[in-house]
């Protein structure tokens, strides 16, 4: 996992010439709308990153830990506060979505570690494709589960945020798009910077460059593990919430195809790369609107799709990963 | 019942076992034979027959050999090869969409249906191929993902070319097989029946000789370590995209014979449910172990087109409110779940596990000895 | 597809037997329905409870079968829809039975993995032929379990009445044909909704003609209803004269609809119509299209998968997901609405608990279908293959007239509704309190859509 600002330069200059071009191409509304996308992607496409750099393991339940985020966002919102329609007090507002956004990381934090000790753990030395396995079995759980807690119809998300519109170079955009991208950078901020300035975040990095040397060194490798899982579910769950104050609705098989497309950003910006992967959410959301842009919605499925698959042929290290031999 | 005594004398049991390894394929068969013949009339006999008439077992099992024989083909990629194919489903489409182009009303051709079984395979085998040939370089994991997305798109692509395909419509009044002059009919199911046990036991025999190939070991020489397989000379390329091939085809012969079964295809129908049902019968009846698999597969799909149902239809005749409001139906996937991840961390190698496989895949179960055993954990 | 909701407003009650059973489930109310008795189709049971059942009725009892996706995704589709078919059960069955004989049901659930399937509605309908007992099967609910399902039914002889399937080719020729290869001239198959063709047009009249419309933007759901309802729209909306700005096509998976409204609202339709149902995404359409500048007070025209007529606050449905989007939403329901029977919601309430589902009373009508032709038939059957025939020969009569929650029904020679009605709706959100609800427009009557060529 290569997450110091060392190094950086590279990443972020690909990440500004790609805006650049998706601006170009899309017109400020659309690219708002990209964004906006995007930044749910990048969100949970870091938790695959993040699991996969120090285990090894496609976390393929990821996809469902990101739509429990989005129940228990809605859960906390209703059942807690009571909440239905738009808060217009703006101190109230930040207040409310500061500490809903903190419990649902937390609490689906733990269900990452949780699902990890449970289902994972105990297969770290059986054949690559256990996990995998059990990794389908956690998300069928998962999503059966809410349907079960919440019945399978669409259920409603407060919408707490007002409707409201500013204007900016001719476009009127909501500031629950603003929102949703700035609080996505601030958490990818404030993840490279434990990840690369912290101790937990230095026996991440050791643990995913050579698990037993970091064991040698006195790293506590289940902790580590544990803690990665914690921190890709809550960013998962984060993103959840933030899904279902922009879709305002949410249903329980919503986990599976975002959280395909964010693997498929993840693979897109190098796996293992946490820069890549918010950058792979943007593209990835770039090349879905611009499928609609064309007029070809029905197809923007097989586009992302067939992206990951070329990718993952012609440059299996990603955009931004470093040629990993073996790895690929 | 999952192992078979090795101590005393060589019994009759012994003779038999060695016996019938000597002669497999004529084994295999006779064993078609006598299921064939025994089936109809097990389920003649209470409770069977109180669950629903014979015709309708009889039905259903065609239905089921069209999973068995899923499944059978995902063994050769999953159980033998050790590729992880997520997106299996796709060449189940295709073989499905191949008979529905040959033989329906919509496109005003009608091949027969015996050579479209052949066509139906080779179809799948080569796309399979197309598929496998860039993406079998990637490790196991990235493959599951390649797949994974090549079974979404292959329905989305006869959901949307909608001119060929009619979309989301789906083509309907498909043909049904004649043999002879003799016409399947939807009200007998024997026919179908008999042509799938015959498909079956063919496709077993064949199988049970690629494994015990040059072919079938180079496959579980892949599994256990790629590398070393890779120095001992075996080209794993070609032996991976023949796995792939294989199993895509046969995929194609199941989606053929299924289409001609229920004479209509639509995209909805190959979602990646489909995909993962049919793993999910490869790992819980054994990885690797052709006959274990098959038996998963019956066992899970009698479980789930028949024993759920019959579940939901006793709990409702008891008129127990809280359990009549239960939809055991509705809860599979819960189950499916849990029994994968269960079979994971208990019985890996399945239950009707191949010896082979078995040891591969406890062989590392020492070194997590501080962990202590995932049972009660798993609260079940 | 049809709305229960409708027989709250209705002004006629036809139930004869609500009026001789009295029983708990019944309302006082339906003793208006006493009126009706002059119905050319003998309605069942009533007072002839302790009459001996003839031969047919082997053990007492026989069934109508259910086949609906139960499970799932699809529970808020089948479920609702299976209850209206046991609350004719009840009622018949407090009534005496027809002739005596009581009725039983029997459910099968074409959802697999929460998802309906066409191989298990198959399944299901050889299980339904099957049971000797079964004298008539109501559903499917979707049109390409229809297709799979046909075949079956028509080479057994065992009426299916759908109370949901709207796509033309299940039905009509050339493609309906093929579905009828086993007996073409004995149909097994009747629908009591209104085609594609008739619901996709009457919403394009609307939007041009009534709320004078020019330029519209059509998003559909890639289903076989939203696909349908939306060619169809298109065709006719384009006859008219007006312009079709842009067609979408976003699979239920989408997530985001905001991209499609965006680049939709850039070429300033008047109007938007959203080709497909709630559940498969549509309501989350009508939420995020009204956020995009451009399109906030515009006329939003769905079909009755959008005009599910189910007020703010139940679960579900397009007015509590949409919210304050739901304002200025037209809908198109496929029947007629004043003609309809105003027992069937409370009673159906009085039973299960809650407010009717979308196809419940189009399942009830489908049940008082077969037990009106059972009722016909028993004079003739000797034993159950013999009811099973008759209910099968007198449900596709075109000759027969019957009457129902729906009004007065009769099938043509494909089994399609021969005197379609389409009741317009539209949303008012001052009413259920505030969280809004439809309230009626007008209705207007087709001829039999297969009547010419």
């Amino acid at each position: 996992m290569r997450s110091d600002f060392r190094g950086i330069a590279r990443p972020l200059g690909i990440g500004a010439i790609a805006l650049v071009v998706e601006y170009l191409l899309l017109g400020t509304q659309q690219f708002a709308n990209a964004l906006t996308l995007g930044a749910i992607y990048a969100l949970i496409a870091l938790g695959y990153t993040m699991v996969y750099g120090i285990v090894e393991l496609i976390n393929f339940a990821h996809g469902d830990v990101f739509m429990v985020g989005s129940f228990l966002a809605m859960w906390i919102m209703t059942t807690i506060f009571g909440l239905t329609g738009p808060v217009t007090n703006l101190l109230n507002l930040v207040a409310l979505l500061a500490i809903v956004m903190l419990a649902t990381m937390i609490g689906m934090g733990f269900l990452g570690m949780f699902i990890e000790r449970v289902a994972y753990r105990p297969l770290r030395h059986a054949p690559r494709l256990a996990p995998l396995i059990t990794a389908i079995g956690v998300s069928f759980i998962l999503q059966n589960i809410i349907a079960s807690l919440f019945g399978p119809s669409p259920v409603n998300f407060p919408q707490i945020v007002p409707p409201d519109k500013f204007v900016i170079l001719g476009s009127r955009i909501a500031y629950l798009n603003l929102f949703i991208v700035i609080m996505a950078v601030v958490l990818m901020i404030v993840l490279q910077l434990f990840v690369g300035r912290t101790r937990l975040g230095r026996a991440m990095r050791s643990t995913a460059q050579d698990r037993e040397a970091a064991e040698l060194m006195g790293v506590d490798i289940n902790q580590t593990i544990a803690i990665t899982f914690f921190i890709a579910a809550a960013l998962a769950g984060a993103g959840g919430m933030v899904q279902g104050l922009y879709a305002g609705s949410i249903k329980f098989d919503l986990g599976f195809f975002v959280g395909l497309k964010a693997f498929t950003a993840a693979v897109l910006g190098g796996i293992g790369n946490t820069t890549g992967a918010a950058i792979g959410g943007f593209v990835i959301a770039f090349v879905e609107v611009y499928a609609t842009v064309l007029g070809y919605t029905q197809w923007s499925e097989v586009a992302v799709f067939t992206v990951l698959i070329l990718v993952l042929v012609f440059r299996p290290s990603g955009l931004l990963g470093q040629q990993l031999g073996e790895r690929a | 019942m999952t192992t078979i005594s090795k101590s005393g004398a060589p019994s009759a049991w012994a003779r038999f076992r060695s016996m019938s390894r000597n002669h497999r394929s004529i084994t295999i068969l006779v064993g078609w034979a006598l299921i064939a013949g025994l089936l109809p009339q097990i389920v003649r006999i209470p409770p069977m027959s109180t669950f629903q008439p014979e015709s309708l077992w009889i039905d259903g099992f065609a239905d089921a050999g069209v999973f068995i024989l899923l499944a059978m083909g995902l063994n050769v990629v999953v159980g033998l090869a050790g590729l992880l194919d997520l997106g299996y489903a796709a060449f189940f489409a295709i073989g499905s969409y191949v008979y529905a182009f040959g033989a329906s009303p919509f496109t005003g051709v009608q091949i027969p249906f015996w050579p479209m079984l052949i066509v139906g395979a080779v179809i799948a085998a080569t796309l399979g191929l197309l598929l496998g040939a860039p993406t079998l370089r990637l490790r196991g994991d990235y493959l599951a993902i390649v797949t994974l997305g090549f079974g979404e798109i292959v329905p989305a692509v006869f959901l949307n070319a909608s001119d060929l395909t009619k979309g989301t419509n789906g083509i309907g009044g498909i043909y049904k097989p004649q043999l002879f002059g003799f016409n399947f009919t939807l009200e007998n199911p024997v026919p179908y029946y008999v042509t799938m046990v015959a498909i079956l036991a063919v496709t077993m025999v064949l199988l049970y000789r690629l494994q015990d190939s040059r072919l079938g070991r180079a496959w579980m020489a892949i599994r256990e370590d790629e590398l070393a397989a890779a120095s001992s000379g075996i080209n794993t390329i070609t032996t991976k995209l023949l796995a792939f091939a294989l199993g895509a085809s046969t995929a194609g012969l199941a989606g053929v014979f299924a289409t001609s079964k229920l004479t209509f295809v639509g995209p909805g129908q190959f979602g990646f449910q489909v995909s993962f049902t049919v793993l999910a019968m490869v790992v819980l009846g054994g990885m690797g172990n052709i006959w274990g698999v098959a038996t998963g597969a019956f066992v899970i799909y009698t479980i789930q087109a028949v024993l759920l149902k019959e579940l939901n239809q006793f709990f409702q005749a008891l008129h127990v409110p809280i359990l009549q409001s239960i939809d055991f139906v509705q809860y599979q996937y819960l189950l499916y779940g849990i029994a994968l991840v269960g079979m994971m961390l208990l019985r890996p190698e399945g239950l009707f596990p191949s010896s082979r496989r078995r040891e591969e895949l406890h062989v590392n179960s020492e070194d997590v000895g501080d962990i202590p055993p995932p049972t009660e954990a798993l609260g079940q | 597809m049809k709305y229960g909701k409708l027989g709250a407003l209705g002004a006629v009650a036809v139930l004869v037997l609500s009026a001789c059973s009295g029983s708990a489930t019944t309302p006082p109310a339906a003793s208006t329905g006493a009126g009706a008795s002059s119905a050319p189709v003998a309605t069942p049971g009533g007072s002839v409870g302790a009459v001996t059942p003839g031969a047919w009725c082997v053990g007492g009892t026989v069934k109508i079968g259910t086949e609906l996706p139960m499970s799932g995704g699809e529970t808020a589709n089948g479920v609702p829809t299976a209850n209206g078919v046991k609350l004719l059960i009840s009622q018949v069955n407090a009534a005496g039975g027809v002739l005596g004989c009581k009725l039983d049901i029997n459910v099968q659930d074409d959802a697999l993995n929460g998802v309906h399937d066409p191989q298990t509605g198959a399944k299901n309908m050889q299980t339904l032929v099957a049971d000797a007992s079964v004298i008539g099967v109501v559903g499917p609910f979707n049109s390409g379990v229809a297709k799979a399902e046909i075949p079956i039914s028509n080479g057994a002889g065992l009426l299916m009445c759908s109370p949901a399937n709207t796509n033309n080719g299940v039905t009509q020729p050339p493609e309906g044909d093929t579905y009828r290869t086993a007996h073409p001239d004995k149909i097994s198959y009747i629908r009591t909704a209104s085609p594609d063709s008739i619901q996709g047009p009457s919403a394009a009249d609307y939007l041009y003609k009534d709320l004078g419309k020019t330029s519209v933007y059509v998003i559909d759901d890639t289903e076989t209803f939203g696909v349908g309802v939306g060619d169809s729209f298109v065709a006719e909306f384009k006859k008219l004269g007006g312009t079709v700005v842009k067609r979408d096509s976003a699979p239920k998976s989408t997530t985001d609809y905001t991209p499609l409204f965006t680049a939709a609202a850039a070429l300033n339709p008047q109007g938007v119509y959203l080709a497909g149902t709630t559940p498969t995404g549509m309501g989350l359409a009508l939420k995020q299209g009204r956020t995009v500048a451009g399109l906030e007070t515009i006329p939003f025209v769905g079909p009755d998968g959008v005009a599910d007529l189910g007020p703010g606050g139940t679960q579900g449905a397009t007015i509590t997901i949409a919210g304050a989007a739901a304002a200025n939403v037209y809908g198109t329901v496929g029947s007629a609405h004043d003609l309809t029977d105003n027992t069937f919601v409370p009673a159906y309430t009085a039973m299960f608990g809650g407010a009717p589902g979308a196809y419940s009373s189009a399942a009830y009508a489908c049940a008082q279908i077969i037990v009106a032709s059972l009722t016909k038939a028993a004079a003739t059957a000797t034993d159950l293959a013999s009811a099973r025939e008759g209910v099968r020969a007198n449900a596709v009569n075109s000759a027969n007239t019957f009457t129902t929650a729906l009004g007065s029904l009769a099938f043509d020679k494909y089994g399609d509704n021969v005197h379609p009605f389409i009741s317009f709706y539209k949303t008012d959100m001052t009413l259920a309190g505030g969280k809004g609800d439809w309230t009626f427009v007008k209705q207007e009557s087709f001829t039999d859509p297969n009547a010419t060529p």
